[in-house]
This record gives structure tokens, sequence and C-alpha cells, in this order.
């Protein structure tokens, strides 16, 4: 299973970050701070994996984001390698040619997209059509446009 | 401000984050978010009750808060609140909070279990999935305990939806991992196990990773999975790439799925079936030669997703170890990867290849791959990929190859990257030891360690090679030579003067006749290092010179002199000065005769397990170091020869014990148990050797000591050295004695005796340990899977096997374990495959040792393996005349065995004959003229001979209860094996 999935831009400012099995804030950081050092140091052209502690890293950079995951020792590399890139793509279909600032304004969203791709650390559903019909189908239920224009800003 | 997406915003959240991007420095972010708080705070506050927006707004600020790295102590019960909201956005973001954010408040959980419980029960699916990830989220032991019995139900019930059953399913995986004790699988494991059928991809895909790990646990209740998944795989291999729609990925048809029911066959041996076998060994060849054509499409992720699958095919034809055609399909398919353009391919081929040079079939094949090996070593560009290299040089380390590989590796630490030396040093250390032949050329290269990278040798490895010079003594000249030549040099690394001093002090006397290396000369050059060195090098020096002065009298008053000056005998560390005070007393007042007792030659150490090994394995974490290296006994450190050496009667053993200092680690202070084993009176002991000059008396005490614990390792390695002593000290003395092997279990036997009509089932089981078993046998080999599961939430550590055959067993039977997992998680189960070969015919079971740590207390139990003599029979049929006619000529009397013996269980026909062929024998019908009575037949098939068997069981089914009774005759051509089967099977009736 995938330990952790932390999304983090080329100045090592974390954008997004999923724990997949509970830890101390003490731990998190301490694996955010190792990963973004680790990953940011990596050369070009590098493989895309690391080994740290008895946890197999993948990252891997779309644009100026770093995908970073932690992976248990039976689990499959290139495929986890995947499972970034069909993230980046489900991003990508919903925010439309998706950027770091969409995941900054609308994390909650990456959140949840997130949620209907991966569950516990496990694929939940690799259908990018089924997982886009789900989020859709819960944008329909929230408000229209007109009702959230109308709200206040404070 | 980008443009607001599709669906809900909140346009707050959107200013606020903006503002936060704006704020120039970390401080105006501060104040804009202690702003934000204040403002959030008095909202909560407020007399008006908020609305549900506002309260989402402020949550989801909160949390965006919490993201950036700020502690967020308040508004968990606003969000709460939003969870039982009936608008699907306001319970989105209080779920996203409560998972993020959550704490143990047991308060908090109660409520939050409530909206979840609500949700469960709406039948609304999208509430459905969200309550379930929230508890995927969360996972905690009190949501575990509300949702583990109703997971389930929602998981196989005929009306649930899809994308509800994939919740379900992985979130009940998540509550089996926290506590698997409350997820109780029994009625619904079929069920279960059949969701590998369903039609949905996407419920297989998430119900697989559940079936996996539930049969890692119980592979027993879950083995109908097996052919399940191979017809599923099956299925997925031979689709054209359009077939499985949306499934396919960059047209690879269902890769995480056909990755996962590889896996998932991985937690099993090859499929008995025949035909389960054969298909399953079709789809495999049909991914190795699905490699082999042009690529569907140039993307990155095609082949990526393709070659996932291959790796995972791979991983499991390692595992099965048992198809040597498909082992060396594998390992070629490897070596094309080795020189694949894509980086990622050659890591992972380099790591795949290190598990494959551990497979007797494959180890041949790996080797082939040398020299590019090598070469990835010296050349490629990624620190990541080379230390892969490195390790697989070290897996397909052998006789053979080991010199090559050895100078390799050491060439190559001349530039090895800082973060990769000191196991480099470690594993060449090893690969040293383990393939010497002549041990000129271990001291040679472990010198040569010394010298090119110092710093990243630890003092394992130079006590080991110290050790090993000890111990043998046609290497001790040479080593004093080698040693005094490497000395020469202008700079010479700390630990050379250490091993210099060690054996110049013990063997100088060797090289002392050339002129060259006179014993002055010896000590010039010894003492020309002294001052640059390290206080605890330079104890190590003074116990040198000591051992000079009984070695070479002429040395006396140089080294004398040097004792006696200023700067050793008043050194402000105490160690020294002591050192100083004490050897100068000692050569001057002792006579020759005690001299030379008190610095007689150092014993031989006992022989054990390298330390250094224990060293890598703490490095490396579990399962790094290749199995080959692995004999079992991983705790026994080398060099800890205190432990076992009570005596501490002597003059420098005195002197630890009044020595508290840092620079412990010279003076055998490993912790404090030697030390405190020995009498207070220590000091007088001191006099004792002096007054009354006697040379014979303290001799055997005074060798002991000391010396020998200079080599003692300092104390924050005596965790590796010692696996098990971690640490306390106090307990030390006791740990070692418990360390041996426990005796067998009083029911050792019995449990043995329940083995030997069957092969598989519960070997044992107490509060902690759960041992399963399954083995196969054919011709004289036999292989054993022993499943070890932790029944405690705790883990184990330290856990080690090991498998001995006491006394002459050892001749007859060879048992061969893999290595197994030092970490036993709670609730974790771990597989060990032991091979068995039986070489001759034998009476006595091989004794399985079980070590580990739980809670800190060391858990020691030996149990008898089953493997008994039958299981090497091989059923014979024959007609009757031939049956007595065999039974004829195997008449002489020590051919025969014979026992009477009364019914233990009821006389079920069936029964007895279920039994009779679990034996192993061919049960033969119409044989015995007497229906009532049982013949076999089998031949036993062991390495050197096969011996012939008969088998008569007559049973007197009328008497009483009570009064049944058995007579068994085993006649064979072979004595041993006549009595052995008879008490055997006298057993099992």
């Amino acid at each position: 299973m995938m330990r952790f999935l932390l999304l983090f831009s080329r100045q090592g400012k974390l954008r997004l970050q999923k724990w997949f099995l509970p830890m101390t804030e003490r731990e998190k950081k301490k694996i955010i701070r190792d990963m973004t050092t680790m990953v940011l140091a990596r050369k070009p052209r590098t493989c895309n994996f690391l080994h740290w502690r008895d946890l197999k890293i993948v990252y891997k950079r779309y644009a100026s984001l770093y995908f970073c995951c932690g992976l248990e020792d039976q689990d499959n590399e290139l495929l986890a390698l995947e499972v970034l890139h069909r993230y980046v793509e489900l991003l990508d279909k919903y925010f439309g040619s998706v950027c770091e600032l969409d995941i900054i304004f609308n994390f909650e969203k990456a959140y949840f997209i997130l949620d209907e791709f991966l569950m516990g650390g496990e694929i939940q559903e690799t259908s990018k059509q089924s997982i886009a019909k789900s989020i859709e189908a819960s944008d329909m239920l929230q408000e229209t446009m007109e009702e959230y224009m109308s709200k206040p800003a404070f | 401000m980008p443009a607001v997406s599709k669906g809900d915003g909140m346009r707050g959240l959107a200013v606020f984050i903006s503002d936060i991007r704006n704020c120039k420095s970390k401080e105006a972010e501060i104040k804009r978010i202690n702003k934000e708080l204040a403002n959030i705070r008095s909202k909560f506050k407020g007399d008006k009750a908020l609305d549900g927006y506002s309260k989402k707004k402020y949550v989801c600020k909160l949390l965006f808060i919490f993201l950036l790295g700020h502690d967020i102590d308040f508004g968990h019960m606003e969000a709460v609140n939003l969870l039982s909201s009936n608008k699907y956005t306001e319970k989105q973001i209080g779920y996203l909070f409560i998972s993020v954010l959550v704490n143990s408040n047991s308060e908090l959980i109660r409520l939050i279990n409530n909206a979840i419980k609500n949700d469960l029960s709406s039948r609304n699916p999208t509430f459905m999935c969200l309550a379930l990830h929230c508890i995927a989220n969360v996972g905690s032991r009190e949501m575990a305990e509300a949702f583990a019995g109703e997971i389930p139900r929602i998981l196989v019930a005929g009306d649930t939806m899809d994308s509800v059953k994939q919740s379900a399913a992985l979130c009940l995986l998540r509550l089996y991992k926290t506590s698997p004790d409350l997820v109780l699988m029994g009625e619904w494991t079929s069920r279960v196990v059949h969701l590998l059928n369903d039609q949905h991809m996407g419920v297989v895909t998430a119900a697989i990773s559940l079936i996996t790990c539930l049969s890692q646990k119980n592979p027993d209740e879950f083995k109908t999975c097996v052919s399940l998944a191979v017809s599923r795989l099956s299925r997925i291999v031979s689709s054209a790439s359009t077939d499985l729609q949306d499934y396919t990925y960059y047209f690879v048809p269902a890769p995480w799925l056909s990755c996962k029911l590889l896996r998932l066959l991985q937690c099993y041996p090859p499929p008995e079936d025949g035909a389960v076998k054969g298909r399953l060994v079709e789809c495999l060849e049909t991914i190795l030669n699905k490699a082999q054509e042009p690529p569907k499409s140039k993307k990155v992720q095609h082949s990526n997703a393709k070659n996932a699958i291959l790796f995972e095919a791979i991983a499991l034809i390692i595992h099965y170890d048992s198809e040597p055609n498909l082992l060396v399909r594998a390992c070629n398919q490897l070596g094309q990867f080795l020189q694949h353009r894509e980086t990622n391919l050659r890591y992972l081929a380099l790591e795949s290849m290190c598990t494959l040079a551990s497979s007797e079939f494959s180890h041949e094949a790996v080797k082939t791959h040398i020299e590019t090996v090598i070469n990835a070593l010296k050349t490629e560009r990624d620190v990541s990929v080379r230390q892969r290299a490195a390790d697989l040089l070290y897996a397909m380390c052998d006789r053979s190859n080991a010199k090559q590989i050895v100078a390799e590796m050491l060439s190559y630490l001349e530039t090895a990257d800082y973060s990769i030396r000191e196991e480099m040093v470690l594993k060449v250390a090893i690969l040293a030891e383990k393939y010497a032949v002549d041990y000129s050329w271990y001291v040679d290269t472990i010198l040569n360690l010394i010298r090119i990278a110092g710093d990243y040798v630890s003092e394992e490895v130079w006590y080991r090679v110290i050790q090993i010079v000890i111990n043998r003594d046609d290497v001790q000249g040479y080593a004093a030579k080698t040693v005094f030549e490497a000395l020469q040099a202008p700079a010479c690394h700390e630990n050379m003067v250490k091993v210099g001093g060690y054996i110049l002090g013990e063997f100088g006397n060797l090289i002392a006749g050339d002129p060259r290396s006179s014993p002055l000369v010896q000590f010039n050059l010894l003492h020309s290092k002294f001052h640059l060195c390290s206080v605890p090098t330079r104890a190590l020096l003074l116990s040198a010179y000591i051992k000079f002065i009984n070695l070479f009298p002429e040395t006396k008053t140089t080294i004398q002199e040097v004792l006696r000056c200023d700067s050793q005998i008043r050194n402000s560390d105490v160690e020294l000065q002591q050192r100083a005070v004490e050897y100068l007393k000692l050569s001057s007042i002792a006579s020759t005769d005690v001299l030379a007792t008190v610095l007689e030659e150092m014993p031989p150490f006992p022989e054990r397990e390298s330390s250094i090994l224990a060293k890598l394995k703490k490095k490396k974490g579990p399962g790094a170091v290749s199995n080959e290296l692995e004999e079992g006994k991983r705790e026994g450190g080398e060099l800890n020869g205190a432990g076992e050496r009570p005596g501490d009667s002597s003059a420098i053993g005195a002197s630890n014990a009044s020595t508290p200092s840092p620079s412990a680690d010279l003076l055998g202070l490993r912790s404090a148990a030697p030390v405190s084993a020995a009498p207070p009176s220590a000091g007088s002991l001191l006099v004792d050797v002096f007054s009354e000059a006697g040379p014979a008396a303290p001799a055997a005490s005074v060798n002991d000591d000391g010396f020998l614990r200079d080599l003692e390792p300092p104390t924050e390695s005596s965790d590796s050295l010692l696996a098990e002593g971690s640490g306390d000290s106090d307990s030390a003395p006791p740990s070692v004695v418990s360390e041996d092997p426990a005796p067998p279990l009083p029911e050792s036997d019995e449990l043995l005796n329940k083995f030997v009509c069957k092969n598989n089932g519960v070997l044992f089981e107490n509060q902690l340990l759960q041992i399963g078993i399954k083995s196969e046998y054919r011709q004289n080999l036999g292989r054993m899977y022993l499943f070890y599961g932790n029944k405690t939430s705790v883990q184990f550590v330290s856990f080690t096997t090991t498998v001995s055959c006491p006394g002459e067993l050892q001749s007859h039977l060879n048992v061969q374990l893999k290595p197994v997992d030092p970490l036993v998680e709670g609730g974790a189960q771990v597989q060990q495959v032991i091979n068995i070969e039986c070489i001759t015919d034998f009476s006595e079971a091989p004794i399985l040792n079980i070590k580990f740590r739980y809670g800190g207390a060391l858990q020691n139990l030996s149990l008898k393996l089953p493997v008994t003599i039958n299981k090497f029979f091989q059923p014979t049929e024959m007609a009757s005349n031939d049956f007595f006619q065999r039974w004829k000529q195997l008449s002489q009397p020590q051919q025969e065995a014979q026992k009477i013996f009364k019914a233990n269980h009821a006389m079920d026909t069936e029964v007895i004959k279920a039994k009779l062929l679990g034996l192993g024998t061919a049960l033969l019908d119409k044989v015995d003229p007497n229906p009532e009575n049982f013949v076999c037949a089998g031949v036993i098939q062991t390495k050197s001979q096969q011996v012939g068997c008969l088998l008569r069981l007559e049973p007197n089914a009328q008497a009483q209860p009570g009064e049944q009774m058995y007579r068994l005759t085993l006649r064979s051509s072979k004595d041993t094996v006549s009595k052995r089967l008879c008490d055997l099977l006298a057993e099992q009736f």
C-alpha cells in the first residue's frame, strides 16, 4: 500500500499531503522535510525511485510540482508512477489543463478527487470515466454560481 | 485570484488564500493568519447561530491554515456539526476536516461515529462513500469497534452499488490492518473471495487488495482465490487492448488489476491443480513474450504499465522458484533491462536480479551479467542506481568471483558517494571473510579497506579482522608483517593504528627476527603515531606496550620511560593515567613468570557468526542481506566473548571496574555487565596477584580479561552485536544464558505425531504466536512452508528461527532455511520456506528454534519439526502374490518390527484408511486374506538408497470398546526404518 502522497513545488512548498496511516505531526514534518530535500536535490534524468528507511520512494515532476509517494516493500514502483500520472490526468480533466494555482486555490477539490481514486493507500478505481462521473455527480449536488456569487466574502 | 472553478466555491476562502499568497514575509503571513483565526473564533463563539455555508467556509479556512503547517486547536465541534448537514457540500467539508485533523478525542469520536452511522444507513451511495472514506482515513480502533461488523455486510449485500462496494472493501482492509481481531471473516469469506469474479472491474480492483491482505494472514481459508485469480488473470492477459474499455491504460489491459492478481498469487505456493498451474504458466509465458513485442505506443505510460506487469510476473516466478525454464527467461529479460536506456528499468532490473541471485536455478545465469553490473557501478550517473549495482554484486558473489567482485568494490570505494560508503565497507568485509580461501588475501583486503575508507570502517570490521588473525595461526606472521608495512605510511588511519597496535602487541615477535622490524623499530613505529591518536586508541597502544615488555624484555627500559613520563602517568584522562600507572607497576614489580602469565597470548575466540553481518542488517533494515549469507545465528556477536567468561579477577579487569570512563569501549565496559559481575573486592584481587606472585593460581582468570575486552564494542553498537541484549545491562547475564536455544517443549513429541499422517495444519499455538505448516514432498526432497502468525497487536522484533539437526541427524538430513524478516508486525503473518533433503533414513526430528522479543522480553521456543521418515514414501501398488513373496523375503528378525497396542481412537475403517494413505504408502486392496486387515507398501526414497517397506495392521474390531487392540507389523530392508515406522505409526491409531 501507499503510505503517503505529497505534492510540493520546486521551492519546497507543500501543496498537498495525504497520509494513509496515522502518524504524529512530528513524524509527518520529518517525512515532509526529508522528502523535499531528497527529491529536490536529485539531478534531472536520474531514476524516479529512491530508498528511504524501509520505504520505496517514487516521485515525478509535473511542471512546477513534484508528486512524491512512499510505498511499502512489496509495491510496484512502475505502477506507482502511473498512479501519480493517473492522478495528474484526473486533476487535469477536472480543472482543464491543471496548474499549481488550481491546486492551491481548490485544495479541497484536489483531496476529493484523490479520495475517489485512492483509499487507504490502495487503488479504489482506475477508470478515468468512472471517477470523473462521480466527481461530476457530487458537483451537481453543490450550489449554483448565482448562489455562490451572492454569498458574502467574509 | 484565478477564475473560480466549476461547482461550488467559497469566495471568502479564495480571498483569504490570495491574501496569504500576497504576504511578502513569514511574519506578514503569520499576522494575517492570526487575524483570520481571531475572526473565526469570534464567529464560532458569537451568539448568532452560523448558517451552514459560513460554518463550512470557516472550517475550510481552518483546514487551509492547518495544511500550511500551523496548529489548529478549535473548530472540531463545528466540523462535526457539518457532518449531520443534509447539504452534500457541507458534509463533504466536514468529513475532510475530520479526516485530516481528527485526534483521538474520545468525546468527538463518539459524535463522529454517530454521524457516520447515520450516513451508512442512509442508503444514499454518495453519503455512504463519504462515511466509508472517513472511517478509512481515521481508521482508529474506536471506529473499528463501531463499524467492523457493519461493513462486511455492506460489501457483500446484493443491492449495494458498485462504487460503495469498492469503498467498503478498502475501508474494511484499512480496519483489518489496524484491528485484525475486530474484523471477523467467518461466514462471508467465500463471498468476498468471489468478488474476484465480479463483473465490474473497479470492484475487483478494490476487493483484491482486501483479499490479498486476508490471504497473507489466513492462507488456508482463502486458498480458493488462487484458481479464481488465475482465471481472471488469464482472461485479462489474453484480451485485446480494447476489450476492457476504460480499464485499458495506454493500450495495456488493466495493469493495476493484473499486478494485484500476480501479487495475490505470491501469497501461495504454486497451484497444486495441474490445470490451474498450466494456465498460470501460460499467462506468465504470454507476459514474458509480450515484452519482446514492439510497443503499441511510444508513451512512457504504455511501457511503464506493461513493464510493471512484467516485473510483477518475474517476482511471482522468483517466488515459486520451481520453474527453471521461467527463471532463466526472467533472468534474460532482466539482463536486457540492465542495458536499457531508461534509468528506471535499469534500477528495477538490478533490484530484481538481487532476489534472483539467491535462487539455485538462476544464480549462475545472474552471474553471467557480472561485467554489465560492474560497469553500472562505475558509470551510472545516478547514485541510487549505483547502490543497486553494489547490492547486486554483493548478492551474486560466490567463491568463483569473490576476488573480482571484492576488488571492484574496493576500487569503487575510492570514489563512492559518502552516503553509501559505510555499507560498502561492511559488504566488502563480509565477502572477504566469507569467501577467503587464503587468509592472507583476507588480511590484505581488510587493511586495504582501512587504508581506502578508514573513516567508514566501523568497530565491528576491525574487531573481526583481529579475531580472525587470533584464531588462525597460519596468518599471524603475515598479518604482523603486512600491518607493519602499512604503518610505515606517513599518514595512516587511526583504525590502522588500532589494528597495528593489537596485532604487533600479540604477534610482533613473529617478525622481530628481521632487523628492519626489530622490537624497538616496531615500538618506535607505533609510538610515532601515539600522539595523533584519540584516547581510546592511545589506551589500546598502552596495552600493546605492556605486551611488548613481555614479548621483548629488551624494550622494557624504553617503554618504562615512556610510561613514566608525565604525559602518561599524569595524563588528565583518568583511563590513560590509570593504565600507565598500573602497567608501569606491573612491569617493575611482577616477575617475568607473572608477566608472562598475565600477558599470555590471547586465547582463540569462540567461533560464532560475524557481527558485521548483524551490523549490515541493522543498517539496511530487514531483508536487505542476501539469503545465502544468513545462517540464522544472527545474534551471536563474535567478540563479546566476555559474556561467557565470568572470571574478572585480574589486574586489568580490576582496573576496569574502577574506571567508569568514557573511553570504556577499550576496557571492556560493554555496558556495566561484566564489571558488575566482578566482586567489589576486585581491587584486592589486584593486590593478591602481586603479593602471592604465584604464577599458576590466577592464570586461568587472568587470561580472560581486559585485553580481550579491549575488543569489546562500545555501547552504542552493543545491540547489533547481541541482538537480544540491547541496552539493559542488568539483564545481560541471564539473557546470555537464555539465548541458547531452549530445549524442545515437552509436548513437542505429541505435536510431531500429529503430522505423521498429514502435511498441513497448525503446528503450534500459544497466546503470542501461531505456527502453521504446509509441506510437500517429492522423492527424497521436501519443501515446507512455515507460517508464523503474530497473534498480538505488538510487533515481534529480532525474530529469528533456526533449525538444528541434533547428533547424527546432521548427516542424515539436509535442512535449509530461507531467512525470515526479523520484524513481525502485530497481527501479521510471515512465511518461511524450508528445503529438506533426505540423505539417508533417520529417526530423530530436526529441532526448530524460534526466538523473538515481545515487548522487550525474550521468547525462546523449540519444537520438533514434523519431518519424519515416512514423508519420503513413494507408494507402490502390488498384487497379492507379490506382496507375500516380498513379505517372506524380508523375514530376518531385525527386518521386522512389531507392536501390539491399545486403540486410542474408535476403529473407523475410513479414518484408518485415510491415515495409512496419509502415511504415504499405497493401501493394497484384497491382498490380506482377512478383509479386516490393512496392508500397505511403499518405498522410502533417500539420496543414498531406497528402502522398500511393507506394512500390516490388524485390528480386533470385534472386541469391546476399551479393549480394542491393534497389531502392527513393519518389514523393510533396513532395520532402523522398520523400527522407526513402527514407533511413529503406533501413536496414530
